[in-house]
C-alpha cells in the first residue's frame, strides 16, 4: 500500500472512532435521561451525521485508492470534517447534562412557548446546555447551521433540524430561576440570528442593517475598517435587542434579573458601567434603554412603589449623561467615539422600532399583573404556593414580577413571621428562604402551564363533542 | 451574552467547509466527469466573489446574503491567500468551467481552480486552529478616528 494512502487510512480510522464514540455517547444519554424534545432532536441529527460520516469515510477511502492525486485534498477533507465535529462536540456534553432533573423545567417550558408567539419563530426550539463558565451565552448556532447545511452536501444522510437555538446556562444556577430569567436575553440573540439571516430579510432587519452601514460608513472609508467597525456596532446591536425583547416578553422582572447578574460579575462598578467594549454596550447604555422601554410601556407605573436596590440602581444608571460614555478597544486603547454616537443616534431607534415589530403589546401584561399582584403577594406571605382561582388565575409573566417584586420587598417579612425576629439577618436563612420563594414560583408556573393545557384540552374535548352530536 | 472566540473561529471554519464544497465539486467534475454538484457550487461561489470584487460595503448591507467572503473572517483570509489578481483569475476560471464543461480543456482549469481553493481551504483551518487577533494595521486605522 502507497505510504499516503496508508496515511489517509489512518486519518480516516481515527475519524471513525471519533464518530462512533459520539454517536454512541448520544444514544446512551437518551436512554438514560429524559430531555426537553429540542435535545432529542439535536441528538438525533448528531446519531444520523455519524452515522453518515462512517458511510463517507469508506468512498473516500475507495476515492483515494483510485486517484491517488487526490490524496492531499481529502486528507484535508477529513480535517476539515473532523473541525466541525470538534465544534459538535462542544455541543454534545452539555447538552447532555441539561437533563430535566439540572434545568428549571416549567421555565424553560414558559421561554419556548413564548418564544414560538414571536413573529416569524413559530416553529422554533432551544435546546439547553449546562456550561461550567460562569455566564449566560446563547451559541451562535447560524453558523452550525451553516456548516451542516455545507456539510449536508457531503453527508446527505444527515439534515440539521431547522430553527433550533442553544442556550447555555451557568451549571451552578442550573436550579434556580430569578436568575435563570437571563435565558430570555439569550433567547433574544437565538431570535435575532434566526430572523437576521433570511433569505430575503425582514424589512425591519434591511432597515436596522442601513441604518448601520449608512451612519458607519460616512466615517470609515477603508473596506476592511469598516467591516470590523460594523462588527462592533452589529455586536453592540444585538444586546441592546435582545435586553429590550426580554423586558417586553417578561417585564421588569428581566431588568432585576439583569442587575443582579450584572452585580454579580462586577460590571456595574462606576467606570465600568460607561465603558463600550468591541462586544458589549455600557451597561449604563443599556439601563438607559430598559428603562426608557419600561416607561412607555407603562412597567414603571405599575411598579412604583418597589423601593428596592435593584430599582434604584437601574434608574441611577439610565440616567447618566451619554457624554460620559466611552469606547475601549481593550483595556488601554480608546476607540472611536464616533462609533458610540453613531450607535446612539442612528442604530437604537432602529432597534427599538424592531423589538416593537417582533414582540406582543404589553398593555395586557401590565393591567394583568395590577390586578393580580395582590392576590399573589398575599399567598407568598403565608408560604404557600400561589393558588389558581378560576376568577382571576395569575399568568405566568405576572406570577413572574410579582414573585420578584415581593423578593426584592417583603422577604425578610417572611422570613420573621415563620423563624422569628433577627432571623431575616442569618445568611443560611435568608438563602433557604429564597430558594423557597424561587421554588413557589416555579411550580406556580407549573401548575399555570398544566391548567393552560387542560384549558385548550377541554376545548379541543367539547368541540369535537358538540361535532359527533351533530 | 455571545462566546466570541469561538464565533470568530466559526467564521474560519464555515469558510473551510465552503471551499470543501467547490473542491469537491471540481474533484467530481475532473476525476469522473460528474456535473450535478458542479452549476450550484460554482455559481455560489462566483455570486460570493463577484460581490467581493464589485461591492463597496461589507457584509449586511445588500438585501441579497452570498455564501461567503462577506464577514471580516473570511475577507482577511482571502486577502492572506490570493492576491487580487488571482481573484479575477479565479473568477474568470470559474466562468469558463460553466461555459464549457464539455471541452477537455477545461479539465485543467478545474485541477488549476482545485488548486487555488484548497489553498484557501488550507488557510481558514489554520486560521481556525490558530485564530489571531485583528490585524494591528486594520486597529490602528480604526483607533485613527479616535
Amino acid at each position: 500500500m502507497p505510504d499516503g494512502l496508508r496515511d489517509l487510512l489512518h486519518d480516516a480510522a481515527v475519524l471513525h472512532s471519533f464518530v462512533d464514540f459520539i454517536g454512541e455517547y448520544c444514544k446512551e444519554q437518551e436512554r438514560s435521561q429524559t430531555y426537553i424534545d429540542a435535545s432529542g432532536l439535536f441528538f438525533k441529527y448528531v446519531e444520523e451525521l455519524t452515522a453518515g460520516i462512517k458511510l463517507e469515510l469508506r468512498n473516500e477511502v475507495d476515492r483515494a485508492a483510485r486517484f491517488p492525486n487526490r490524496l492531499p485534498v481529502l486528507r484535508r477533507n477529513m480535517l476539515t470534517l473532523k473541525y466541525y465535529l470538534r465544534l459538535l462536540h462542544t455541543l454534545i456534553k452539555p447538552a447532555a447534562d441539561a437533563h430535566t432533573l439540572t434545568i428549571p423545567g416549567p421555565l424553560i417550558d414558559l421561554a419556548g412557548k413564548q418564544l414560538r408567539g414571536v413573529k416569524g419563530m413559530s416553529s422554533s426550539k432551544i435546546v439547553i446546555l449546562l456550561t461550567p463558565e460562569f455566564m449566560y451565552f446563547q451559541r451562535p448556532h447560524t453558523h452550525v447551521k451553516e456548516q451542516a447545511r455545507l456539510v449536508e452536501t457531503f453527508v446527505p444522510q444527515a439534515t440539521f433540524p431547522p430553527k433550533l437555538g442553544f442556550i447555555e446556562l451557568p451549571y451552578s444556577q442550573g436550579p434556580s430561576f430569578f436568575t435563570n430569567l437571563a435565558v430570555y436575553h439569550e433567547i433574544g440573540h437565538f431570535v435575532y440570528e434566526e430572523l437576521s439571516s433570511l433569505n430575503p430579510p425582514y424589512p425591519d432587519f434591511v432597515a436596522l442593517r442601513s441604518a448601520t452601514t449608512g451612519s458607519l460608513s460616512r466615517i470609515f472609508r477603508d473596506r476592511q475598517v469598516l467591516a470590523l467597525a460594523v462588527k462592533i456596532v452589529q455586536n453592540w446591536t444585538q444586546e441592546i435587542f435582545c435586553d429590550l425583547f426580554a423586558i417586553r416578553l417578561l417585564g421588569p422582572a428581566f431588568s432585576f434579573a439583569l442587575v443582579e447578574i450584572l452585580s454579580m460579575l462586577g460590571f456595574l462598578s462606576s467606570k465600568l458601567s460607561v465603558k463600550f467594549n468591541p462586544t458589549h454596550p455600557a451597561s449604563a447604555c443599556r439601563f438607559a434603554e430598559h428603562v426608557n422601554m419600561l416607561t412607555a410601556d407603562s412597567w414603571m407605573e405599575a411598579i412604583k412603589d418597589i423601593k428596592s436596590e435593584q430599582k434604584k440602581l437601574l434608574e441611577a444608571f439610565a440616567m447618566i449623561p451619554r457624554s460620559r460614555y466611552n469606547f475601549y478597544l481593550d483595556d488601554t486603547t480608546r476607540g472611536p467615539q464616533a462609533l458610540v454616537n453613531a450607535f446612539l443616534d442612528s442604530v437604537i431607534p432602529a432597534i427599538r422600532k424592531l423589538v416593537h415589530e417582533l414582540t406582543p403589546e404589553s398593555n395586557f401584561a401590565v393591567r394583568r399583573f395590577g390586578r393580580v399582584r395582590h392576590d399573589i403577594e398575599e399567598c407568598l406571605k403565608v408560604g404557600v404556593v400561589p393558588i389558581m382561582q378560576h376568577s382571576n388565575s395569575p399568568d405566568p409573566v405576572s406570577l413572574i414580577n410579582s414573585a420578584f417584586c415581593f423578593y426584592l420587598t417583603s422577604l425578610p417579612e417572611v422570613i420573621t413571621n415563620f423563624e422569628g425576629p433577627g432571623a431575616d439577618r442569618d445568611v443560611d436563612i435568608y438563602s433557604k428562604w429564597t430558594r423557597r420563594l424561587e421554588m413557589w414560583t416555579m411550580k406556580a408556573i407549573e401548575d399555570s402551564q398544566i391548567q393552560d393545557r387542560y384549558r385548550r384540552l377541554k376545548r379541543t374535548v367539547s368541540w369535537s363533542f358538540q361535532k359527533k352530536k351533530s | 451574552m455571545t462566546p466570541m472566540d469561538l464565533q470568530d473561529r466559526a467564521e474560519y471554519l464555515s469558510l473551510a467547509l465552503f471551499a470543501q464544497k467547490v473542491v469537491n465539486a471540481l474533484m467530481d467534475y475532473a476525476d469522473e466527469n460528474k456535473t450535478a454538484k458542479l452549476k450550484p457550487s460554482l455559481e455560489e461561489a462566483l455570486d460570493s466573489l463577484d460581490s467581493l470584487l464589485n461591492a463597496k460595503r461589507p457584509s449586511g448591507t445588500s438585501r441579497r446574503r452570498v455564501a461567503a467572503f462577506s464577514s471580516y473572517e473570511h475577507l482577511r483570509t482571502v486577502e492572506e491567500v490570493w492576491t487580487a489578481n488571482q481573484r479575477v483569475k479565479a473568477i474568470r476560471m470559474m466562468r469558463l468551467v460553466l461555459r464549457a464543461p464539455r471541452n477537455p480543456k477545461t479539465k485543467a482549469v478545474a485541477n488549476e481552480l482545485i488548486g487555488l481553493f484548497s489553498e484557501l481551504q488550507n488557510q481558514a483551518l489554520w486560521n481556525f486552529e490558530q485564530p489571531k487577533p485583528v490585524s494591528p494595521r486594520i486597529m490602528q486605522r480604526l483607533c485613527q478616528m479616535v
